[in-house]
């Protein structure tokens, strides 16, 4: 809050105010959704077979393991959809970085050893995958393309360069530090778990503390007001996506350590999934609110929704069906709270 | 019926002058055309080796152009780009049994012949006068309904013939996935009885999600015993989710082709058995077929190529290792 210019009305403090006790309410209200399906859940498996869903850490374990993936990019997607933009490029970025490092740490492991190809092949692949965000952020910045489109440019472009560094197919890795890293435990918690949790508290710092993560607000409740603000928009933008793609790569990378194996399909599938985690996290898709906890929150409802139905053994089809509706009420359910709380216009 | 009369006349100049078109053959280069399911799978790209090997060997040359996704409404415009061209035949993956009837009756109609491999259209009986998919020329494929069936029968042996399993599938509605899967349901069914077929879990080709059904599906039924991953990722996933459950050598993977990642999991045990396809072979003999057609042979309307079946103890032998789809 130190870094609010002067010339802010104290009328608009008020609103900040009032908006961060919404945001609060708003993020109670997406993992107080993820309690209400956990519990309906829990009943559901003692009812029908006389079994625990939430009292089973290998629920727990599987749900967060499949969380890790649309989550970090989720964590990216929340930055630009606050922004007020969208990433639709993150799926083939994190295609891209999964068979970048799959290659790099192919290439390096005769010569690094074991565990310094994997640091080092870990390293160029989230580099490799900033280079299209910061394209995105060029586009975006500098050029005024809109991101919707700018972004589903470099998913064009993001997926034929992954495909072409694939061949076509996806690439085995061969190291089995980088196979530990994607499938051991220590003390009964999956590397890539707290991989995501360090990273994923990391962002949630960079955007609920720093001045970046202000600007970031501020660029997306309203652009005007923040470059006469003295925000420098295109610098952040540039930034911000670059930021996006790193998400990405880092993604891509435990993705690869996991299957051990860089597809360049990886992260197609769950591009939409990340956005739907970012609204359901309370996220506006017109910029200016949402959290990382939130999306967090967004995160594991899907994947409690999606585990949670095979493990009650509801049907394949009804498994389609379920998602989406519940999907779309929890984006209800903050509409109807957003116009209660009459949070809208005052942005 | 006027078309009907002038088309058939029209095939019938090549046919009386077969002769003559043979001894062109060696100046007159054919061009024919392969369109895959989709480019970006080691599946299509081994087949395109084969029908390459072939092309190479009759001194014709190969074209191959698809799209990036196994979906009508990105294969129909490449098709159409494809017939513009004019090309000598066209050896074609249709993405779907109906949508792509009338896009290649286009091509049969512009007197281009079209030999469908891997899926088909309409029944995938061609040449027979009845329904509006018999056209094309030939359909060359692996009977996936015979390679279910191997699966079937590979996990049942593995989980010593009883016990709970499941397939784990991409998503309904693409011919050959759905008839993996019915061929292993059917042959489970007929020879063993005391294996149990849980629900079908579709996973939209994502490794991820197959994963975290394969550990949602323990997590119920702590007895299950094997999974049949019915495409690379699938499999892949599966054979994660037992990792990640810590159930490895316990609950079977059985896999249905071979690209190299899927050989890997085979050698690190966390697959047990892959049903490999030929693919090379499918499009060698596709482009023999269609070479031989052009040059007025007669072909046969369906060719069934093989599997092979990979697991530990064979990975390293040069004839079965032979089969794993190229990168």
């Amino acid at each position: 809050m130190t870094s609010s210019p002067e010339h802010v009305a104290p009328e608009a403090d008020h609103a900040d105010k009032a908006r961060t006790v919404l945001q609060r309410v708003a993020d109670l209200r997406a993992w107080l959704f993820l309690a209400f399906l956990i519990l309906g859940f829990e009943i559901w498996s003692r009812v029908s077979f006389g079994g625990t869903f939430l009292f089973n850490p290998f629920n727990i374990q599987s749900i967060a393991v499949f969380a890790v993936a649309p989550l970090l990019l989720a964590t990216g997607q929340t930055f630009v959809i606050i922004s007020g933009g969208i990433d639709l490029s993150m799926g083939f970025i994190m295609g891209l970085a999964a068979v970048v490092a799959a290659h790099v740490i192919n290439w390096a492991t005769p010569g690094m050893g074991l565990g310094f190809a994997v640091i080092f092949g870990a390293l160029v692949a989230v580099l490799v995958a900033a280079i299209p965000g910061l394209v995105n952020g060029m586009l975006v910045a500098f050029l005024k393309v809109p991101p919707f489109i700018g972004t589903l440019g470099m998913f064009g472009v993001a997926r034929g360069v992954a495909f072409l560094l694939a061949g076509g197919t996806t690439v085995p890795v061969k190291n089995e530090v980088f196979a530990a890293l994607g499938n051991s435990r220590l003390y009964g918690v999956p590397y890539i778990i707290m991989v995501t949790a360090v990273f994923v508290v990391i962002m949630h710092y960079l955007l609920s503390q720093t001045k970046f993560g202000q600007h970031n607000y501020a660029i997306g409740a309203n652009a005007q007001a923040a470059r006469r603000a003295g925000i420098n928009i295109k610098w952040h933008l540039l930034r911000l996506y670059v930021l996006s793609g790193m998400c990405a790569g880092l993604a891509g990378v435990l993705y690869a350590a996991r299957f051990s194996a860089g597809a360049a399909q990886a992260g197609e599938p769950l591009l939409l999934d990340s956005v739907a985690a970012v609204v359901i996290g309370g996220a506006s898709l017109f910029g200016g609110s949402g959290t990382i906890l939130g999306t967090v929150a967004g995160a594991l409802v899907i994947a409690v929704i999606q585990y949670g139905l095979v493990f009650i053994n509801v049907a394949p089809f009804w498994q389609f069906i379920s998602v989406g509706v519940v999907i779309i009420i929890s984006v209800l359910i903050d509409q109807a709270q957003r116009r209660f709380s009459g949070g809208r216009q005052s942005e | 019926m006027d078309r009907r009369k002038f088309l058939g006349a029209a095939s019938a100049v090549p046919l009386t002058a077969a002769m003559a078109t043979m001894a062109k053959a060696q100046d007159k280069k054919f061009t024919i055309a392969l369109v895959p399911g989709l480019t970006t799978d080691a599946f299509y790209i081994t087949m395109n080796k084969g029908a390459q090997a072939a092309a190479d060997a009759l001194g014709v040359e190969l074209v191959f152009q698809g799209a990036p996704d196994f979906n009508p409404v990105t294969q129909v415009p490449v098709l159409d780009a494809v017939i513009a061209r004019a090309p000598s035949a066209i050896l074609i993956a249709p993405t779907d049994t109906t949508q792509l009837i009338e896009p290649l009756r286009k091509a049969h109609d512009a007197g281009i012949p079209v030999i469908t491999v891997d899926t088909f259209i309409g029944t995938g009986v061609y040449q027979t006068g009845a329904g509006d998919a018999d056209f094309p020329l030939a359909y060359i494929a692996s009977d996936n309904i015979l390679g279910g069936k191997m699966a079937a029968r590979a996990l049942a042996a593995a989980i010593g013939g009883a016990g709970k399993v499941y397939v784990s599938n991409v998503k309904p509605g693409i011919s050959t996935t759905d008839q993996r899967e019915a061929g292993f349901k059917t042959a489970m069914a007929e020879e063993f009885p005391d294996v149990v077929v849980l629900e079908t879990q579709f996973n939209d080709n994502d490794a991820n999600k197959a994963a975290s059904q394969l550990q949602g599906v323990f997590a119920r039924d702590a007895d299950l015993k094997g999974v049949f991953g019915a495409n690379l990722f699938s499999a892949l996933g599966a054979g994660n989710g037992v990792q990640q459950a810590g159930q490895t050598g316990t609950i079977k993977v059985v896999a249905f082709d071979a690209p190299g990642s899927i050989v890997d999991n085979i050698k690190t045990g966390l697959v047990d058995v892959a049903i490999a396809q030929h693919p090379a072979e499918i499009g060698y003999f596709g482009l023999v077929s269609a070479f031989a057609h052009l040059t007025g042979n007669s072909i046969p309307v369906s060719i069934g190529t093989g599997f092979t079946i990979m697991d530990a103890s064979n990975i390293d032998n040069p004839d079965v290792a032979k089969y794993i789809y190229s990168e």
